[in-house]
């Protein structure tokens, strides 16, 4: 069972970077210039369409790791308008522990949702005039929820995209979590449902107002109206829509933009943001001679510091990610460990056994928590740890330790010696 | 349990250290990290073996621990390969400059540094400052 895994996921890994390979060779051609024109090309998905009432049309077809488009075009008169973008060609993972108590029964549910089609990039730019209901929201701080916010703005009839979205529903039991499962697998939604969860999940994703709303169209009394739409840095490579909307059921045909991006700004597929390769380098040097250097493994410091100053990356990508860059050196250190016998082998693998439990949990653990209860309880972790480094300077400590490392250097050279003998 | 090691048998208490190695484990997969600076700890202070035994013997545990929720975090698609791979070399190269330097520097100064930065670092992600 557990050989078949391990091949699986080989397997899956190589795949991986077949496809990754294969993805990068087809985007090359597109960076290439050539601008495209498919602009006022009717959309195939999209209901009610009645462009005749509304049109649009862009100043520009490409960007280079975001910048500034000017979004100009007629509606009918008197209608607020809404423009409703995203990327075309990236999605990206969201996920969402429901565990907040239903108001109605007072149960609380367990469900874990969770969805593969969540564009990479999501936004509904809304009149100029609704800045004020922003804000308001705004200053509600973090318990904002997105459904009402939409319905506040009456951008309701602009959200399309996620509503779309398959999204697979778990029901998590203590008992799946323990053996490290997503829990039975429940049936599909109504479209109702799933527009209400996706909503959820947009939010799960994208998590401040400022990256899903924001008040830049103005309309003018006749109908006519204007936008400046900043793309901000960092997002997925690769063609963009821009629909405008004007009431339920009136929308645009989609005009298309393209972002493009450039090494060493690569797009990380599953973390869904593009980044400088050369940040993740230096930093990840820095932290590992700091690590060997204090004797703890980069990953203490690494995972924090790439939450704080990259806040778009989900922290289930940094902690999936890091574990095994640890991996490798933790690797280096049992062999050149075991080179001169200076492991116990029955000590590490029965307390390693244990560990594999954990290990096993723990990462299904990761996907059930928000980024705010990770950096919470990550937060205590790091003051134990600030705790146990200061403890080992403390005199005592510094007392026993020198005992012991003069014993630890006196066994270290003996197996040495014996290796070498060998 | 008993274990022998390079001549000398010593008692291990295997109830109290695989729980705290399961907690352990279950913590650092859950946020990506090694667990080292914890498992050393409950092997000297907890389990009262010495240091020459532990050194070794910890990174074999932790290193189940990890490698089996590197392949937990792959299977629920937590890892990204370009990712990795801009900060795999990193910490390579890291791993062998590090040893370098220690010669140089004293542990104490490195460990004080870290105590205020982790501390530091800790109240950013509670949201302190």
């Amino acid at each position: 069972m557990k050989r078949r895994f391990r091949v699986l996921s080989w397997f899956s890994l190589a795949a991986t970077m077949v496809f990754g390979f294969l993805g990068s060779l087809a985007a090359e051609p597109q960076d290439g210039g050539s601008a495209v024109i498919q602009n006022q090309q009717p959309a195939v998905a999209q209901p009610a369409i009645s462009s005749a009432a509304l049109t649009i049309n862009i100043d520009k077809t490409t960007l280079s790791n975001g910048g500034s488009i000017k979004v100009t075009g007629t509606a009918p008169a008197g209608k607020p308008v809404y423009l409703e973008v995203w990327a075309k060609d990236h999605s990206v993972r969201s996920n969402l522990f429901d565990n907040k108590r239903d108001k109605e029964t007072g149960v609380i549910p367990y469900i874990f949702y969770i969805t593969k089609d969540m564009p990479a990039y999501y936004k509904i730019f809304v009149p100029k005039e609704m800045q004020t209901k922003i804000d308001a929201v705004k200053k509600e701080g973090k318990k904002w929820s997105y459904s009402a916010l939409l319905k506040d703005l009456g951008a309701d009839a602009a959200y399309s995209v996620p509503a779309k979205a398959a999204i697979d529903r778990y029901k998590a039991s203590l008992m799946a979590s323990v053996i490290g499962s997503r829990g039975d697998i429940l049936p599909g939604m109504d479209e109702k449902e799933n527009r209400k969860r996706s909503m959820q999940l947009v939010k799960s994703r994208f998590r401040s107002i400022d990256k899903v709303v924001s008040a830049a169209v103005d309309v003018r009394p006749d109908g006519s109206f204007s936008a400046d739409i900043k793309i901000r840095e960092g997002l997925a490579p690769g063609k963009y829509n821009i629909v405008a909307v004007a009431g339920s059921d009136v929308r645009s045909t989609p005009a298309v933009f393209e972002n493009t991006i450039s090494f060493p700004t690569v797009y990380l597929e599953n973390a869904g943001t593009s980044m400088n390769l050369i940040y993740p380098f230096v930093l990840s040097l820095v932290v590992a001679i700091f690590g060997v250097l204090m004797g703890a493994g980069g990953g203490f410091i690494m995972n924090p510091l790439l939450l704080t100053l990259f806040p778009v990356l989900p922290h289930t990508i940094v902690a999936g990610t890091v574990t095994p860059t640890v991996l490798f050196s933790q690797g280096s250190g049992i062999y050149n460990y075991s080179k001169i016998k200076f492991i116990s082998w029955k000590l590490g693998v029965g307390i390693g056994c244990a560990m594999l439990l954990g290990g096993f949990i723990g990462p299904k653990l990761t996907e059930l928590i928000t980024l705010d209860q990770f950096k919470f309880a990550f937060g205590w972790i790091l003051l134990v740890l600030a705790g146990l480094m200061f403890w080992q300077t403390t005199p005592g400590y510094i007392e026993k330790n020198k005992k012991e490392q003069a014993i630890l250097k006196e066994f270290k050279k003996r197996a040495e010696a014996s290796a070498k003998g060998k | 349990m008993k274990v022998e090691f390079w001549g000398q048998e010593f008692q291990v208490n295997m109830v109290v250290g695989c729980i705290g190695g399961f907690l352990i484990a279950i913590m650092s997969s859950m946020f990506g990290f090694g667990g080292g600076p914890f498992m050393v700890p409950l092997m000297t202070v907890f389990l009262r073996l010495p240091m020459y035994l532990v050194v070794g013997s910890s990174l074999l545990a932790i290193f189940f621990n990890t490698s089996i929720s590197t392949m937990r975090h792959y299977q629920f698609g937590n890892f990204d390969l370009v990712f990795f791979l801009a900060m795999f070399p990193a910490a390579l190269l890291g791993g062998y400059i590090g040893p370098q330097i220690a010669k140089r520097v004293s542990p104490m100064v490195v460990k004080r540094i870290a105590c205020v930065g982790l501390s530091l670092l800790a109240l950013n992600l509670l949201g302190v400052y």
